[in-house]
């Protein structure tokens, strides 16, 4: 009795010590909100006023409806993140299941290969992805960006390690009825890889929206930004329009913020996995 | 058997829409990379273009901004073991006895799916040299003449580096927080049994226990250290005086602040082979730092 009482003392101290550290790590994310709310006399004011005299909401409304609107910016991403996530994940799957599942010749130097690819930093690919899309003309297109993204590396790894998990009883007695690998990997592996599959999803659903680096290289027309190109450009156009900026900010981690409130646990199992196993 | 035979060249057709775009949209260009590299290709047409030798690589060597560009990614890499030691400690505490566990991970992890270039943003005020917050508090606590942060040279790269570790710190932690979950409770329960206090027995068996992980993390994080430049290009483009220009960095402003695409590919392969460099120490580490 006495020891429980204890512990329980302990333990409440060390959730008093982690939420506090806890709060720390999050605090950019409130002053983001505050001064996204605040008069720009307000926004440096010492102590700092968590919570606005007055909510201004100005600075959204510069956002959403000033020269550079964020509806069109969004418009942009989503359009590239769902067909880029949708694509990679089809496609993804597909070649998982293959690599797991069915000894073709060469599969182990194919796979060799995607693994020596995973290696390969961004920047090496920039410049001959940048010659190759303006011979092909979807250089400024979003295929620029949505193309490289369907065929995904670390798709395929991610989810070629749950497939393997999957007992081989399952496939091999399917197969003895007579069912062929399409018809197993449709009726019997996407349905049992659902939640693999989900997490990877949501994942790069989110690598998608985040991606600048690729935006900023292949798109050069405004009206084809990207959220974070959208972002990054705003600042450049408004850098005193303190209160202006942190709307903008604010804008474009809502979506990843509501995804991860709403897929929390998928998320963070599925980078735990992925990387422990890796 | 003949069906058999179907069946396992059926393997290709699964893996053929994969081997088509990775062939196209990165094995092509790597190669094409290398090639480039012995070129001197500017514009995106490249007209004039002509092979050079090992011209690029000469200038290479005599070029100072890519000194800086190396010597400071080094310096960058800083943020790295900060971001594991600190990774470690809070996902030990986590694992012990805490309510709110669920919580308190998640508040962890958020900066690390974050658009880092948003955030970059936020931390960019955070560090305003005369007004930020950072700075203020840094004067009211009676240090007259605190660091410029991103605006002065000598400090540019310490607040990167701050963010940075802020950022992949929830990473480390929920990875860490994986691998203590495989640390067996015998093992704890002998050492307490032994007298072992809590530190003790982080520091004498959690910490062994965990020690490839540990280096999973530092070159995974260097690694990365390598490859991205968003959150730099962003908030400093690279200043004041190149001193935040990291290798990445200067590869896209050779390609496309200058256009010099082919000496852009030659730093390129030269950022290549450094993570190669670095994925090769990680798998021969392994091998020698797994003990079980």
């Amino acid at each position: 009795m006495k020891q429980n009482k204890q512990i329980n003392v302990y333990k409440t101290i060390m959730t008093a010590v982690l939420l506090a550290a806890g709060f720390i790590m999050i605090i950019p994310f409130f002053w983001m909100l505050s001064t996204s709310f605040k008069s720009p006399n307000e926004i440096f004011e010492y102590p700092i006023q968590w919570i606005p005299s007055e909510f201004d909401w100005d600075p959204h409304k510069r956002v959403w409806f000033g020269d550079l609107s964020f509806f069109n910016y969004y418009f942009n991403s989503i359009k590239i993140a769902v067909l880029g996530t949708a694509g990679a994940t089809f496609i993804g799957a597909m070649a998982a299941y293959g690599f797991a599942r069915i000894p073709f010749k060469g599969r182990d130097f194919l796979f060799l290969l995607y693994l020596m690819m995973m290696m390969v930093p961004p920047q090496v690919l920039f410049v001959p992805k940048f010659i190759m899309f303006d011979w092909t003309g979807i250089y400024n297109t979003h295929w620029a960006l949505i193309l490289p993204t369907i065929f995904t590396i670390i798709g395929v790894f991610y989810m070629r390690q749950f497939f393997i998990t999957i007992p081989n009883e399952i496939s091999e007695s399917a197969f003895m009825d007579g069912a062929g690998h399409f018809r197993i990997f449709f009726k019997i592996f996407l349905p049992l890889a659902k939640p693999a599959i989900a997490t990877f999803a949501i994942l790069d659903f989110s690598w998608n929206w985040n991606n600048y680096e690729d935006a900023l290289v292949f798109l050069v027309s405004e009206e084809l930004y990207t959220v974070p190109l959208g972002l990054d450009n705003f600042v450049l156009e408004f850098s005193v329009d303190y209160s202006g900026m942190m709307a903008a900010a604010t804008a474009s981690v809502v979506p990843i913020i509501i995804i991860f409130l709403l897929g929390q646990r998928y998320i963070i199992e599925g980078v735990a996995s992925s990387a422990v196993k890796g | 058997m003949n069906w058999m035979k179907k069946q396992k060249l059926i393997g290709y057709l699964f893996i053929l829409p994969s081997l088509i775009g990775v062939t196209i949209f990165f094995l092509f260009p790597l190669l094409f990379s290398f090639v480039l590299s012995f070129t001197n290709w500017t514009g995106p047409s490249g007209q004039g273009t002509e092979f050079v030798g090992l011209q690029n690589f000469q200038r290479l060597v005599g070029d100072s901004v890519f000194h800086q560009a190396f010597g400071n990614n080094f310096l960058y890499l800083l943020h790295v073991p900060i971001s594991v030691i600190f990774g470690f400690i809070v996902a030990v505490f986590l694992n012990r006895s805490v309510y709110l566990k669920n919580l308190l991970r998640a508040v962890f992890f958020l900066p690390y799916l974050i658009s880092p270039i948003a955030i970059g943003f936020v931390w960019m005020l955070l560090f305003n040299p005369t007004e930020g917050p950072i700075n203020v508090l840094l004067m009211n606590l009676g240090i007259d003449n605190p660091p410029g942060w991103l605006a002065s040279s000598g400090s540019s790269m310490y607040a990167i580096i701050v963010m940075s570790a802020w950022q992949i710190m929830g990473f480390n932690i929920i990875i860490y927080l994986a691998a203590l979950q495989d640390v067996p409770r015998e093992l704890e329960e002998a050492a307490k049994m032994d007298g072992a206090k809590r530190w003790q027995i982080t520091k004498n068996v959690i910490f062994p226990f965990v020690s490839p992980i540990t280096l999973f993390l530092l070159i995974i994080g260097i690694a990365n250290a390598f490859k991205n430049f968003g959150l730099i290009q962003a908030v400093t483009g690279g200043g004041p005086a190149n001193s935040t220009n990291i290798l990445p960095l200067y590869v896209y402003q050779t390609a496309f602040r200058y256009y010099e695409l082919g000496y852009a590919s030659t730093i390129a392969i030269v950022l290549f082979i450094v993570i190669f460099a670095i994925t090769l120490l990680q798998w021969f580490g392994q091998k020698k730092w797994v003990h079980y």
